[in-house]
């Protein structure tokens, strides 16, 4: 058997890469080096060049892909951690990532109806702001496409670490608290990792936005999608 | 960190990771098997019939690894290339769009609470000074 082999190879190269563009992020923290915005070009121009295909790279890839479930249930160990934090500020914290889930999935209702994007595009758009594992099974729930959904998360979690500091200045937000919520609940992990930035308390603030917008998320995504067919 | 350690680790979010998707299908919760286990992970911590530093190290270590795990996911970003061009352009533009606009409105909302909060407290605390 060929397969194996080349399983553990597309693993390692995989693996080799993701470290390259962790170091070269490390070196220049510019939002469009994250690593797996550069991880994921740099796999693809390789695939591209060979002439290989996704199902291909994936007979190694579903390996690292399947660890995805257990890394969402590890989300309950930063929440179990910070549960001081998140008790003292929990009526801002949820009624912040409340807000973000509503008005992130309004808006998108409004300008998709106002462009008359076709309605499977709008279902898997409607999980965008939230951390991919999670928003993949969402998608896949309400009847979206995963893989179209993955690349919306991307575009809204790089998108946002990318506009946060100038909006927030420009709307005058110096809270931490209203940061750290901010950038968990409409960019998750990427707008999280932004959020490391401007210190402990609103890296915390945020993880914890982004982990209860992967628990009430699914819901509101399950109403949602009742109300549209 | 051990390599028999970090197994059993990973071994125990595994379980619970399979007894979200479990419950999912027999219950039919309209939640993700993953978001079910992160649950009841939670549950099994806060009512201590699971020591936290079980799966402390195998938790930070999946945490910590999260983007790599993410790369399989969005290479599958190469079966959409329309995504890149014309009406896909409009697409990526909606998204952003909505995107800043969650940004402003929960950020205004959660500074809006937190003031409020703080101005409650400070008057509670001038009303004691007063009394005194």
């Amino acid at each position: 058997m060929l397969q194996t082999p080349i399983a553990l190879i597309i693993i390692v190269i995989t693996v080799i890469i993701y470290l390259g563009m962790v170091t070269l992020y490390r070196k220049f923290p510019i939002p469009f080096l994250l690593p797996v915005l550069t991880s994921t070009i740099f796999i693809i121009a390789i695939l591209k060049s060979f002439d290989l295909s996704y199902d291909f790279y994936m007979t190694g890839g579903h390996w690292l892909h399947s660890l995805l479930g257990p890394a969402v249930v590890s989300l309950a160990y930063p929440l179990f951690h910070q549960r001081k934090t998140i008790i003292k500020h929990a009526l801002p914290i949820l009624a912040g990532v409340l807000t973000g889930l509503i008005s992130g999935m309004f808006t998108l209702f409004l300008l998709a109806e106002i462009m008359s994007i076709p309605r499977d595009i709008l279902l898997s758009m409607i999980p965008k702001s939230i951390t991919t594992p999670v928003a993949m099974q969402v998608a896949n729930d309400i009847g979206g496409n995963p893989t179209l959904t993955v690349a919306f998360v991307m575009i809204a979690g790089i998108s946002g670490a990318i506009m946060a500091p100038s909006l927030l200045k420009w709307f005058r937000i110096r809270s931490s608290l209203g940061t750290g919520i901010a950038l968990g609940s409409s960019s998750h992990a990427i707008g999280t990792s932004k959020a490391f930035e401007y210190g402990e308390f609103t890296f915390s603030i945020s993880s914890v936005s982004m982990t209860l917008s992967a628990i009430i998320g699914p819901i509101f995504g399950f109403l949602i999608s009742k109300l549209l067919l | 960190m051990n390599l028999v350690k970090g197994i059993f680790q990973l071994g125990i979010l595994y379980v619970f990771f399979l007894l979200g998707n479990l419950l999912q299908e027999i219950l039919y919760i309209p939640l993700p098997g993953s978001i079910i286990g992160l649950l009841l992970l939670l549950a099994a911590m806060f009512s201590n019939i699971l020591p936290v530093h079980w799966i402390q190290q195998g938790a930070g270590f999946l945490l910590a690894i999260l983007p790599l795990l993410l790369v399989p996911a969005t290479v599958g970003i190469m079966n959409y290339p329309s995504l890149f061009s014309g009406k896909g352009l409009l697409i990526f533009l909606i998204v952003m769009t909505s995107t800043a606009a969650t940004i402003i409105i929960t950020a205004k909302t959660s500074h809006y609470l937190e003031n409020a909060k703080l101005k409650r407290e400070e008057k509670k605390m001038c009303s004691k000074h007063l009394s005194h």
